[in-house]
């Protein structure tokens, strides 16, 4: 995938990840990892900067397997970007199909 | 590289940051690879796909530094701030380092000019006053009566743009510490992507 298109993005993917649960960073890092190639460990700057913005809040639980995990959660503030995010990226892309489209036909 | 050697370098990377915020940046890298191996996988690889620890470093400490220039308001803060960002890449160092020096000009000129004009108000009214004192020595091309109330106003007016220049400063300095965060912003997105 093109990297203009990702670019941006990924905050989008965390933020909808977050919308739909609860995660621990490795959880996040793995699953969008699956779609989207990405250097996994810059991943965890973004969490800090969405924290610091916070659009996220942190706590830690204990878990079955070990030491206590930090997990990720969205705050109202979190949810209305996502909101917000997404619009903006549905609207981009159904533009962007238009045109496409459009274009075709006049070839 | 395995995970000794990994937060070993990310943490001599990032050693000039508050501890505290050094201690969460090495927890969120150590439980990346607790969690990894608890999977089944290697060192190495986590190691690996986690990226160069260098690229890390540089995010985690200018965004840290920034948010104390923000909380602290002194020149040497945002100067490590500026400085911090132009590491980040050649890309910044046009965009950032530029502009900050332009600034950076702009303020010391108007600080000097207002000296200046501070200066030479006190002058005027000094060398009327003192006039028949050090006649010798002095020579004021004017009447008391006009040379008192200019000497007066232009302190005054020197005064004031010393006053103004400061709040200038302090503009600039919010100007800057927005601007940095949101070229932070897109630099990290564009990083994180290769």
């Amino acid at each position: 995938m093109n990297i203009q298109f990702k670019k941006g993005v990924l905050e989008l993917c965390v933020l909808s990840m977050l919308d739909k649960e609860v995660c621990y960073g490795y959880e996040l890092v793995n699953e969008i990892s699956k779609s989207i190639s990405i250097s996994e460990g810059t991943i965890y700057p973004l969490l800090r900067r969405l924290k610091s913005e916070e659009l996220v809040t942190t706590y830690l639980q204990e878990s079955q397997e070990g030491p206590p995990r930090k997990y990720y959660k969205l705050t109202e503030l979190g949810r209305k970007k996502e909101k917000e995010l997404k619009k903006e990226w549905f609207t981009f892309v159904k533009d962007v199909n238009n045109f496409l489209k459009g274009s075709e036909k006049n070839e | 590289m395995n995970k000794k050697e990994f937060l070993g370098r990310l943490s001599e990377l990032i050693k000039d940051i508050p501890e505290e915020e050094k201690k969460d940046i090495l927890f969120d890298y150590e439980e990346h690879f607790r969690i990894g191996l608890e999977k089944g996988r290697k060192e190495e690889e986590i190691a690996a796909s986690l990226g160069d620890p260098k690229i890390i470093a540089k995010q985690s400490r200018a965004s840290c530094i920034l948010k104390e220039a923000e909380k602290t308001t002194s020149a040497s803060n945002i100067i490590r701030a500026i400085f911090a960002a132009v590491g980040l890449g050649f890309f910044n160092l046009v965009i950032v380092l530029g502009p900050a020096i332009g600034l950076i000009g702009i303020l010391v000129a108007l600080f000097a000019a207002s000296f200046a004009i501070t200066v030479s108000g006190a002058a005027v009214l000094f060398g009327t006053l003192m006039g028949p004192v050090f006649a010798w020595s002095i020579y004021i091309p004017f009447a008391a009566v006009v040379s008192i109330p200019l000497g007066i106003g232009l302190t005054a007016l020197g005064f004031l743009s010393i006053i103004g220049a400061f709040y200038l400063t302090k503009l600039f300095y919010k100007l800057c510490i927005s601007y940095l965060k949101m070229n932070l912003q897109i630099i990290t997105n564009r990083r994180n992507t290769r």
